[in-house]
């Protein structure tokens, strides 16, 4: 079996690991902009693909008010 | 002489630095820090005679190691030599834990099962972690590696590398090189996967 260890709990916070980090708050401003892009994006192909799913449904509505 | 001081979360990466391995190089970072271990590499440290010395510092301060031998292999380019860093510095750090046992634990870690016994056969007995070479591989043994309660589940851990990874380019082009191994661009890759973990805070799925 590989090795395995069990991590002491409660791990360390988010935000104490990114002050570890000793970045500039410029450059984290930077990075966070980019990241933002990154799940706006995410978000977009979410909802757009949720889309796709509902359009058959919406219309199967449409041919019945039709009928 | 004082022994030095260790950091109880952080894990020193012994990896290839080339091409092929960049994905994995990504995989490591996001998925440690996902677990909320803090990543070390040795690639920013400075060169010359002492470099050897600050490799070993490094493996002195971090608590856990993990050696990826899955890319020790002759290079492509004449004359074919194997690499020998990463056995050194696997070689360096069994004896600091020799030593110190309750200082370090390290991991071995290989993409094809049984390459291990040929390659380095005075390791034999000891299991290393195998990755198959892929992102959701090495997530997936990362999170047996390291386990805790409300560890976070290995598609949550997938989903932030694909968005850090979705962003590697603007990343590079922010830290002004190609190179994703250069120091600058390993901390803003770093804080890329913590952007993602605090997101993912308390939820599974971003």
């Amino acid at each position: 079996m590989p090795r395995s260890v069990q991590l002491p709990t409660p791990r360390p916070s988010v935000e104490s690991l990114i002050e570890q980090l000793q970045m500039p708050k410029a450059r984290q401003k930077r990075l966070r902009a980019i990241m933002d892009e990154a799940w706006a994006e995410l978000e977009a192909k979410k909802r757009a693909s949720s889309g796709a799913a509902i359009v058959p449904e919406e219309k199967l509505k449409n041919a019945s008010a039709a009928d | 002489m004082p022994l030095p001081p260790i950091d109880p979360d952080a894990v020193f990466l012994n990896i290839p630095y080339d091409e092929e391995f960049q994905k994995l190089y990504l995989a490591y970072i996001v998925g440690l820090y996902q677990l909320r271990l803090v990543p070390f590499i040795s690639s920013g440290l400075a060169g010359g005679e002492r470099r050897l010395d600050r490799i070993l510092a490094l493996i002195q301060s971090c608590r856990y190691s993990i050696h990826d031998l899955s890319r020790v292999e002759l290079s492509g380019t004449p004359p074919a030599t194997p690499r020998f860093n990463m056995p050194l510095e696997l070689g360096l750090t069994i004896t600091w834990a020799k030593l110190h046992p309750k200082r370090h634990t390290w991991f071995l870690w290989e993409s094809t099962p049984r390459r291990l016994q040929k390659s380095l056969s005075d390791l034999d007995g000891s299991d290393p972690n195998i990755h198959l070479g892929t992102v959701e591989g090495l997530l997936s043994e990362l999170r047996n590696a390291f386990a805790f309660r409300d560890a976070p589940p290995v598609p949550g851990m997938v989903a932030a590398y694909s968005v850090v990874e979705s962003q590697t380019g603007k990343i590079l082009a922010e830290a002004g090189t190609h190179n994703l191994y250069a120091a600058s661009v390993f901390k803003a890759l770093c804080f890329a996967a913590l952007d993602a973990a605090r997101r993912m805070e308390g939820s599974s799925q971003p």
